[in-house]
């Protein structure tokens, strides 16, 4: 009979990699519940940093506004997504200023490279939805909500916000915003995030009717699937790239 | 690296590439449209056509109109003008085998030197009443077509002789794939085991990719002025391949804005897999999901059936080989180039 | 020397757009004789872009060498 063996060397590797995964988001919740609240708790002490954030949305929101007085559906759609990409970057990248190097340091020796990456990603994707319902909020103030399927709407926009927030989260990590990284930041993410933004602004205009598209759903699937895959990838990658 | 065969093997299945695709004839075809394109049921049709590599003065010249699948009527009356220009006439039915008002007609042309030649959408053909109990004539079997006797490629409306181009244009995309992915496991060793050599590499191997994406998205963009009729179409194809161009973009541009080498290839050899990943589904998933201007999407076979004869094949798998081969000795010559480079900087 | 490269390069390029311009004069004329012209023109453009990046490497390794040369008379 013919016994396939698998190497030693790449089952171990699949194995630690099951374990880092399975042990960060299982066993060790609460530190990143720790985690998470402390990026609150740092986030609400700072609050100018949020304000800001939250202060440059509105105020593309007025300009864009003043500048069509009457706004279309379709141009809705493509500036609802256009002011959450840009404010999205200056939020991850704000959230990844505030700490410094040495802080750094000591969380390296308390904690996992992987619940640190989740905490971040999971607090930067609950950022960007914040922003987004800020968007739609003002933008239906001062024009219109053009909005037809909302359950449609929502589940893209989550999806779409979790792409945004890993690629960013992951983008800052990289480029090594504590070092002053910004504009490296701002060249690696925007076109890495246009394959996530073309899909979105299709759902969106599928959910406001400038559309019909039956198989729509696909179109979920791939982007939920974009989504697990730069998911999976961030938290393969950065224990690696994280410990200089 | 260093071995000259594959060189010159490269080199040499170029050159039969250019001789070979570029020599071959068209077989026969039409060009042009069929003038007047309008007629009604039941009329005597007169239309002028323009041949391409044809021979409508052949004695044995015949013509067919196909209504649908199994119904022909010869076209008797013949005048050819001279090989390539023709005026037919031909008494039209009364009733179409058809149950709309409207139908396509197809033009079949032959003759023993032609083969078949065929012109799809030739006449449009309208009939004022329509009778409930027509049925195809079912007379296709009885008639023999000639078969075109040699090596030439299939003639295709609208793209005529461009069809050449599938061996330069496809070919490009598909050297890009390989010398990419030569950079992407490169990219993945340098992060396994940091090794100047291997970042050397992988950027060489991604920046020839970048070139040959650009040649590509150029080539394709002139083919598609004389086909599609503009250059830039807003073809899901087209537009995945420039979002993927930009990212990549962006890969060399993070190269050059890093001064500092090591964190410069962490940096990239990261960049460099999580751009890989975000292209796969951009060029291989979305396309085949929507309707696409080019074969191989919304369920068409692309590399296979209609759209690629065993002509076009013996030319075009070779040429796939040799454009890899050159690209990836262009990679491996600047790859060398800085490897030299490099080593030089560190023994200064 | 560089400079040269960069003008012809450039040069190059306007004679190829110049060569595919929108214009219905040069448009008939590719599409003469079954088009076969635009052929000529995917050609030209690969040989364009090949030669346009050999011409970088070859500024590359002047200067390479240039530094290389420097070093040793020193």
């Amino acid at each position: 009979m013919l016994v396939f063996r698998i190497p030693r060397g790449l089952c171990n590797g699949v194995k630690y990699y099951l374990h880092c995964a399975i042990f960060a988001i299982i066993m060790n919740i609460s530190h990143l519940y720790t985690l998470i609240k402390k990026e609150f708790d740092l986030e609400f002490r700072q609050s100018h940093a949020l304000f800001g954030v939250l202060l440059f949305a509105a105020c593309t929101v007025f300009i864009i506004f003043k500048a069509f007085n009457t706004l279309g559906a379709f141009q809705w759609n493509v500036m609802l997504w256009i002011i959450v990409v840009f404010s999205g970057i200056n939020a991850v990248a704000k959230s990844f200023v505030q700490e410094n190097k040495e802080t750094y340091l000591h969380y390296y020796t308390l904690f996992d490279p992987l619940e640190l990456i989740l905490a971040k990603l999971i607090y930067n994707f609950l950022f960007i939805v914040v922003i987004i319902a800020l968007v739609i909020l003002l933008l239906t103030i001062f024009t219109m909500n053009p909005i037809v399927n909302w359950s449609l709407f929502t589940q893209g926009a989550l999806l779409g916000a979790l792409g945004l927030a890993c690629i960013f989260t992951f983008i800052a990590a990289l480029s090594g915003i504590d070092r002053g990284g910004t504009t490296i930041m701002s060249v690696m993410a925007l076109p890495l995030v246009l394959p996530v933004i073309l899909l979105l602004i299709k759902i969106t205009a599928v959910s406001m009717g400038l559309m019909v598209d039956t198989e729509i759903g696909g179109d979920l699937m791939i982007l939920g699937g974009i989504d697990l895959m730069i998911c999976g990838l961030m938290l393969l990658l950065f224990p690696i790239i994280w410990r200089s | 690296m260093r071995s000259l065969w594959w060189k010159i093997l490269g080199v040499i299945i170029f050159l039969y590439v250019i001789i070979v695709g570029m020599s071959t004839p068209m077989k026969p075809g039409f060009t042009g449209d069929v003038v007047p394109f309008l007629h009604k049921a039941g009329t005597k049709a007169t239309f002028s056509v323009t041949g391409y590599n044809t021979h409508f003065t052949q004695p044995d010249t015949k013509a067919w109109l196909k209504l649908d699948s199994s119904s022909l009527v010869e076209i008797h009356d013949i005048n050819a003008k001279s090989d390539v220009e023709a005026i037919f006439s031909v008494q039209l039915p009364t009733h179409l085998p058809t149950q709309d008002s409207t139908l396509d007609a197809t033009l079949l042309v032959s003759n023993s030197k032609d083969g078949t030649a065929i012109l799809p959408g030739a006449l449009f053909i309208t009939q004022e009443t329509i009778d409930p109990n027509v049925t195809s004539f079912n007379n296709i079997s009885k008639i023999d077509f000639p078969r075109y006797e040699g090596f030439a490629f299939p003639f295709r409306s609208t793209l005529h002789e461009t069809v050449r181009n599938t061996f330069f244009h496809v070919a490009i995309w598909f050297a890009m794939y390989t010398v990419l992915i030569v950079g992407l496991i490169y990219s993945i060793r340098y992060l396994m085991r940091p090794k100047m050599r291997y970042d050397i590499i992988a950027s060489s191997f991604t920046e020839v990719g970048v070139l040959l994406g650009f040649l590509g998205i150029m080539t394709g963009s002139v083919w598609a002025r004389f086909t599609w009729g503009a250059f830039w179409t807003p073809d899901v194809k087209l537009n995945t391949a420039a979002s993927f161009i930009l990212i990549y973009s962006a890969y060399l541009v993070l190269r050059a804005s890093m001064p500092d080498q090591d964190r410069r290839a962490k940096v990239s050899a990261a960049y460099n897999i999580f751009a890989f990943a975000t292209m796969v589904p951009l060029i291989i998933i979305i396309p085949r999901l929507t309707d696409s201007l080019h074969p191989g999407n919304g369920g068409n076979p692309a590399l296979g059936g209609e759209d690629l004869d065993n002509t076009l094949r013996m030319v075009f798998y070779p040429a796939i080989i040799a454009i890899t081969l050159l690209s990836v000795w262009i990679s491996s010559l600047v790859s060398r180039l800085r490897l030299l480079k490099d080593d030089y900087m560190s023994r200064r | 020397m560089k400079n040269k490269q960069f003008l012809l390069s450039i040069f190059l390029v306007i004679l190829s757009i110049n060569l595919l311009s929108a214009e219905s004069g040069s448009i008939d004329f590719l599409r003469s004789t079954g088009k076969i012209y635009s052929v000529v023109a995917v050609i030209a453009v690969i040989f364009l872009g090949i030669s346009w990046y050999l011409f970088r490497l070859d500024n590359k390794i002047t200067k390479l060498e240039k530094e290389i040369y420097n070093e040793e008379k020193r």
